[in-house]
């Protein structure tokens, strides 16, 4: 220990903290791989921050009843979903377990697109098996190039992974569209579609709900489809009391009130 | 060595049973977390979901050690994915994910509870619990630590140090 530089050590307790910025935390990890009295430090300052880690442990009562009975359900009937479980593992056992940290979130996306084609298949909504092939292939490289390329996109991931989960949940009512299907499960609202066409420049997707007993539509979020045509979109909107929900191309930023005639619009009963 | 190392090898065969069981015990941790970083309900509920079908999904990610120290490791780096998203567009830099290996099997750590360590960080002076606090809770980093508080930034890395020093000693002591 004698002689150790006190500001190098300093430095590995904010990085056992995590509140270093990504380019410190690589250099001081470039030094704890060559220095034995920082790794000892770490280890035991981990433990440590491990345990702060567990003073944030919320109530029963701080999350309510209501609220933890809704994620459970959430939980275990994305779980208790047939397809999730199978994909999954064989995909996993399919890549084998190479040292990549993203890989957990690789193997989730690409089962992702396994599981839009199995669910596409369940409502008759599919192409021919080549063709999904090609889709799952394209997919693929596809989140293995947004793992790679950006920390935006793993948040969308953990979004897209929350609506493929209600949308196959078992408790979910599933109102078929040309080419995908609205979903309303736990609540929540789900639009998937897929070989959507890009809207013309300066112009947009808007999504638009009906609330039982309204005259007119609401209006909801803008979106546009990714670069193979599909598009995931969750409403905020409360599902409970809605009728039906509706798309148009709109202007980017969104329309008060549909300009066009609506792509489609779909009751929800 | 805690249960969850049991319930996990049955959740890598696929038991919905022991999921379940693991999702009742660590749900309160892992969406407590997320709360903390994103004060936001949906958002927390969204990355405890996120968070628990990783895990059906890729059981083998944990490697052993200590299971509440791993998984809070991992609400914290999905619940900071959503904090780099909102602020995806603003100046400023965040903070890197913490490592998810080599998680510490300590006899010590194996047996706290949240209770214990909320007192002991109540003991530690405000100028080491602060910048702990919020390096850990608010996806922030050390820099920007010290523009928050108007701290040198040698402080604030001294500061994190002893106080964490200080509350694993802390730890020990009561463990005893
Ligand atoms: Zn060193």
């Amino acid at each position: 220990m004698n002689g150790h530089d006190e500001a190098l050590l300093d430095l590995v307790a904010v990085y056992a903290l995590g509140a270093l910025p990504e380019r410190d935390a690589r250099s001081v990890e470039a030094h704890l791989a060559t220095c034995s009295v920082c790794r000892r430090e770490l280890s035991e300052l981990r433990a440590a921050v491990d345990a702060v880690a567990l003073s944030a442990e919320a109530t029963a009562d701080e999350i309510g009843g209501q609220r933890s009975e809704r994620l459970k359900a959430r939980v275990m009937s994305a779980v208790r979903a047939p397809q999730l479980g199978a994909n999954v593992v064989s995909l996993e056992r399919a890549r084998g377990r190479a040292p990549n940290r993203y890989l957990p979130y690789l193997a989730m996306a690409a089962a992702l697109a396994l599981l839009f084609v199995g669910l596409f298949d369940a409502f008759g909504l599919r192409a021919q098996a080549g063709r999904d092939r090609d889709r799952i292939a394209m997919l693929e490289a596809k989140a293995d190039m947004q793992e790679r390329s950006s920390n935006e996109a793993r948040a969308q991931l953990a979004l897209t992974e929350s609506r493929v989960a209600d949308l196959l949940a078992p408790n979910a009512q599933r109102f078929p569209l040309s080419g995908g299907l609205v979903a309303r499960a736990n609540n929540r609202i789900v639009i998937a579609v897929q070989h959507l066409a890009q809207p013309p420049k300066g112009k947009v997707y808007q999504a638009w709900t009906l609330r039982k007993g309204a005259k007119n539509m609401t209006p909801s979020v803008t979106f546009v489809p990714d670069t193979s045509g599909l598009a995931l979109i969750e409403l905020p909107d409360a599902a409970a009391n809605l009728v039906a929900v509706a798309v148009s191309i709109e202007p980017e930023g969104g329309s008060k009130a549909p300009t066009s005639k609506p792509t489609f619009v779909r009751s929800l009963s | 060595m805690e249960d969850a190392d049991l319930l996990m090898a049955r959740v890598a065969e696929r038991d919905v049973a022991a999921f379940e069981a693991v999702y009742d015990r660590y749900y309160r941790l892992v969406y407590g977390i997320a709360f903390k970083l994103l004060a936001d309900e949906a958002a927390a509920e969204d990355v405890t979901q996120a968070v628990f079908l990783k895990i059906w999904s890729a059981p083998r990610a944990f490697g052993g050690g200590m299971f509440s120290a791993w998984i809070a490791r991992v609400a914290r780096n999905r619940a900071l994915d959503v904090v780099r998203s909102r602020k995806a567009h603003e100046a400023g830099e965040l903070p890197a994910d913490l490592p998810l290996e080599g998680t510490v099997d300590d006899t010590v750590f194996a047996r706290l509870d949240s209770q214990r360590v909320r007192t002991a960080l109540a003991e530690l002076p405000d100028e080491q619990r602060d910048p702990i606090e919020l390096g850990f809770f608010s996806g922030i980093t050390h820099e920007e630590i010290a523009r928050r508080t108007g701290t040198p930034l040698g402080t604030v890395k001294t500061r994190i140090r002893t106080g964490l020093r200080r509350l694993r000693s802390a730890l020990e002591a009561s463990a005893v």
